[in-house]
């Protein structure tokens, strides 16, 4: 038997809302538009003493994150414990700054602290030493929609049998130099947010057995990848991602019944999208936005999607669906139940 | 569970464009490293990299790292023979850590050096690493799951395991999987500053060895249901029979001290593979020539198979550390070491550091038939990925 | 140049590379441990003793020998001030 995956617990720390399930679960029950820069102040008073020092900014969202979120399900980490996060921009912040200290004075100026941070990962490692998790730890780079298929990693190594718990979920940060720079590359429209948002998945078995509070249930999911130029948007609407999703589940199009989206304010993308789900599911569904709109579009939110399809599940007693779709074609989808 | 197989290879490395000429170069020892042309290296200790000669394939008016990517990928496709309705099918898993950055980086450095306020080009647009999956994906009409994995130095061989679940999982029947990386002047910059990198060609399981190299390429497989690979008739050059991805969450830079996060993940490979230590008679040694690497790794192998009981060498000792793409391109020669058997050498090893246990095959290729053989690739900070292949 | 000097270069050096709060290394005196496990260090680890390294080569022109063992020097503040004050080259 397949094992069946289960999420019992959330850590986020957004502009909307820091904090565990509870925290969530108030911020949607009455959510309101939290766009913008994290005051730096509520982070550092997350943190232990002096791992401020060491951690850059984009760090400190996830490892917060991570520990909001192994606290909130009560999981101790250990060898069998994995994470994935997924991240569309990574710490750029500091590879700017590193190389800032190069072009201002030579070798000498070059940051040894600041180096590890030029790789992606960076954010991935910090969380992995601040919880103890020392399964397999990815880090997923996508656009749009690496939160989404982070919890779609993490799911597949459960019902897999390689790990019975995963840290899974999505951060990202603003950068005003690189939102500078998407603008006059022309991808207006979509406004950045920042923060992290992690779940723990696990095993129903396990979760049962430690007697783990439930907060909802991967039933399916499915990822692929359509046709379009790099960075581009796709013609065609015709895909399988969220007929396999359905599948996977063992439900149907008229079970569903919240569908939340990815749409960001990319107004071509979100046409595309659109399309995608009409061609898929056929008859109408209540749409509601995946949050970006009220939080902004990082990796965060994709996974803070997921939760908030959790809960419509709970209170509609019909599973949700949760899709994305990124320019340049990756596309995912997952049938989320309570 | 199903059998996970590789049916296609694909490479370009310090020794040029294709598999071929990188075996070549592999097996006969030959050190490819060399003066760095690509970057400038004014001030720093070390001023040697294996970079990829030219010409690179593909149009100058896309990044290096995705020509590389592109150039390998394809190689890899063609050689599984695999047709539009199969790569449509296709998983797509890419390891990648520098992305666009090497042209990124110029045009930011000519900014900040003309004073002129920076105006967004076009290379901008690749610079994240997801643009290599994207680039190969569409170029060569990959419909399946597409990812983008970063895991510092270990970002090949965990796209290879994480493409290896998807079939194994029946998720998909066939997965292109493998990474890229185009030298850059942040990482060649920061590993000097770490004082990392030897002056002269890296010299792994050395008693003298004094840090890295630093390399560039691609390396990708097709990974593939075996019973699908044989009902169309495709030629397996091994097994991809277990792999192990395990975190030492101990510190950013620095490895566990014990080799403790390394040792599970080959212990895992072994396990999930069924394969008992004694059955493999090769390990491609993540060997990157620090003091610290090589020590940990040969205890932590020792931890594992006991003293002297395999083959140990360090591709790295010819091509550098190819960061993204070295878990994958290593991969390929562990492959074809099993195939040719033929256990390539550790070149610029002169005197064997007592410390390692193992005959690490200085200089000279060695002729033997291996049952099962391992690729380690132990990612900076503790991001270990173990490959476990067995002859077909 | 005096060590009295040289700690007060250390302390924007601490600020300014090692990323602590100016209050914090207000408060260190030349008998306070660097390396982190000892009682009432600073708490500096192996990557922060490299920019450490690569600090004081920057500021006081001093070339750091691989092959020596640095480790004694890198003790206290104290020790490292003597140190700097007795081979630096750029003031």
């Amino acid at each position: 038997m397949t094992p069946r995956v289960v999420i019992t617990g959330v850590g986020a720390v957004t502009a909307g809302v820091t904090g565990g399930a509870a925290a969530v679960h108030a911020f949607l029950s009455e959510p309101r538009p939290a766009l913008g820069c994290m005051a730096d102040s509520a982070l550092a008073a997350r943190l232990l003493d002096g791992e401020a020092r060491r951690l850059s900014r984009v760090c400190q969202f996830a490892v917060t994150a991570g520990r909001l979120a192994v606290d909130d399900a009560g999981l101790t980490a250990g060898d069998d414990v994995d994470l994935v996060l997924g991240t569309e921009f990574g710490d750029l912040r500091s590879t700017v700054e590193f190389a800032d200290g190069y072009l201002a004075s030579g070798p000498p100026g070059l940051s040894a602290l600041i180096f590890p941070n030029t790789v992606m990962n960076t954010m991935a490692a910090a969380t992995t030493i601040a919880v103890g998790a020392k399964g397999s730890s990815l880090t997923l780079n996508a656009p749009t929609v690496a939160g989404e298929l982070a919890i779609v990693r993490a799911t597949a190594a459960i019902a897999g049998g390689r790990a019975s718990a995963v840290l899974a979920g999505g951060v990202d940060q603003i950068d005003p130099f690189l939102v500078s720079m998407l603008e006059e590359l022309g991808a207006g429209g979509e406004r950045q947010g920042e923060g992290a948002v992690v779940l723990v998945l696990e095993t129903e078995a396990a979760a049962r057995e430690r007697g783990a509070r439930r907060l909802g249930e991967i039933m399916g999911s499915a990822s692929g990848a359509l046709a379009a130029r790099p960075h581009g948007v796709g013609r065609s609407v015709r895909s399988s991602v969220v007929a396999d999703a359905l599948a996977a589940a063992g439900v149907g199009a008229r079970d569903l019944g919240v569908v939340y989206v990815s749409a960001s304010g990319d107004r071509a993308r979100d046409a595309w999208e659109t399309g995608l789900l009409t061609a898929a599911l056929g008859v109408d569904h209540e749409r509601r936005s995946a949050l970006r709109h009220l939080i902004g579009a990082h990796a965060g939110a994709g996974a803070l999607g997921v939760v908030a399809a959790a809960e419509a599940a709970r209170a509609s007693g019909r599973p949700s669906l949760v899709h994305g779709v990124a320019r340049g074609g990756s596309q995912v989808a997952l049938v989320v139940g309570p | 569970m199903k059998r996970v197989v590789v049916t296609g290879l694909g490479a370009i490395s310090p020794f040029g464009p294709g598999v071929k000429a990188y075996w070549e170069g592999v097996r006969s020892g030959t050190c490819a490293i060399r003066p760095v042309t690509l970057i400038e290296t004014d001030g720093f200790r070390c001023r040697i990299a294996a970079e990829v000669p030219d010409p690179v394939p593909g149009s100058p008016r896309r990044a290096r790292a995705d020509r590389l990517a592109l150039a390998a990928a394809r190689e890899a496709i063609d050689d599984a023979g695999l047709g539009a309705a199969e790569r449509k099918r296709a998983a797509l898993i890419v390891g990648a850590v520098g992305g666009g950055m090497l042209e990124a980086e110029a045009w930011y450095w000519h900014a900040r050096r003309s004073g002129v306020a920076p105006r967004a080009v076009h290379a901008l647009r690749s610079i994240l690493p997801y643009s290599h999956a994207d680039v190969v994906g569409s170029r060569l009409g990959l419909g399946g799951p597409r990812e983008t994995l970063v895991t510092a130095c270990s970002s090949g061989a965990a796209s290879l395991a994480v493409a290896a679940d998807l079939v194994a999982d029946g998720v998909v029947p066939v997965a292109l999987a493998g990474g890229a990386d185009a030298l850059t002047r942040i990482c060649f910059m920061g590993f000097n500053a770490l004082r990392l990198l030897d002056p002269d060609p890296c010299r792994p399981f050395d008693l003298a060895r004094r840090g890295m190299s630093i390399g560039e390429g691609a390396g990708f497989v097709v990974l593939e249901d075996a019973a699908h690979a044989r009902a169309r008739g495709a030629r397996v050059y091994a097994e991809l029979a277990g792999s192990g991805t395990t975190t030492d969450a101990f510190h950013v830079t620095s490895p566990h001290p014990d080799g403790e996060g390394m040792a599970r993940a080959m212990a895992t490979a072994l396990v999930r593979a069924r394969v008992a230590p004694k059955s493999v008679g090769y390990v491609n040694a993540h060997g990157t020539a620090t003091l610290q690497n090589d020590r940990i790794e040969a205890r932590a192998l020792r931890a594992v198979f006991g003293d002297g009981a395999v083959l140990v060498s360090s591709t790295k000792s010819m091509i550098g550390h190819t960061m993204a793409a070295a878990g994958s391109l290593e991969a390929v020669a562990t492959i074809l070491a099993l195939v040719h058997e033929t256990v390539p050498p550790t070149a610029n090893l002169t005197t064997p550091d007592p410390d390692v246990a193992f005959d690490c095959v200085p200089a000279i290729a060695r002729e033997t038939a291996v049952e099962c053989a391992i690729s380690n690739s132990f990612g900076f900070g503790g991001q270990n990925v173990t490959l476990l292949f067995r002859r077909s | 140049m005096e060590p009295k000097e040289v700690l007060d270069e250390l302390r924007t050096i601490f600020v300014t590379r090692l990323r602590f709060e100016p209050h914090r290394v207000a408060d260190v005196t030349l008998d306070t441990p660097l390396p982190k496990g000892v009682d009432g260090s600073i708490g500096l680890d192996s990557l922060d003793f490299i920019e450490l390294s690569l600090a004081v080569e920057d500021r006081f022109g001093i070339v750091m020998d691989d092959a020596q063992d640095l480790a004694p020097h890198f003790a206290t503040f104290q020790t490292l001030c003597h140190f700097i004050a007795e081979r630096a080259t750029t003031t």
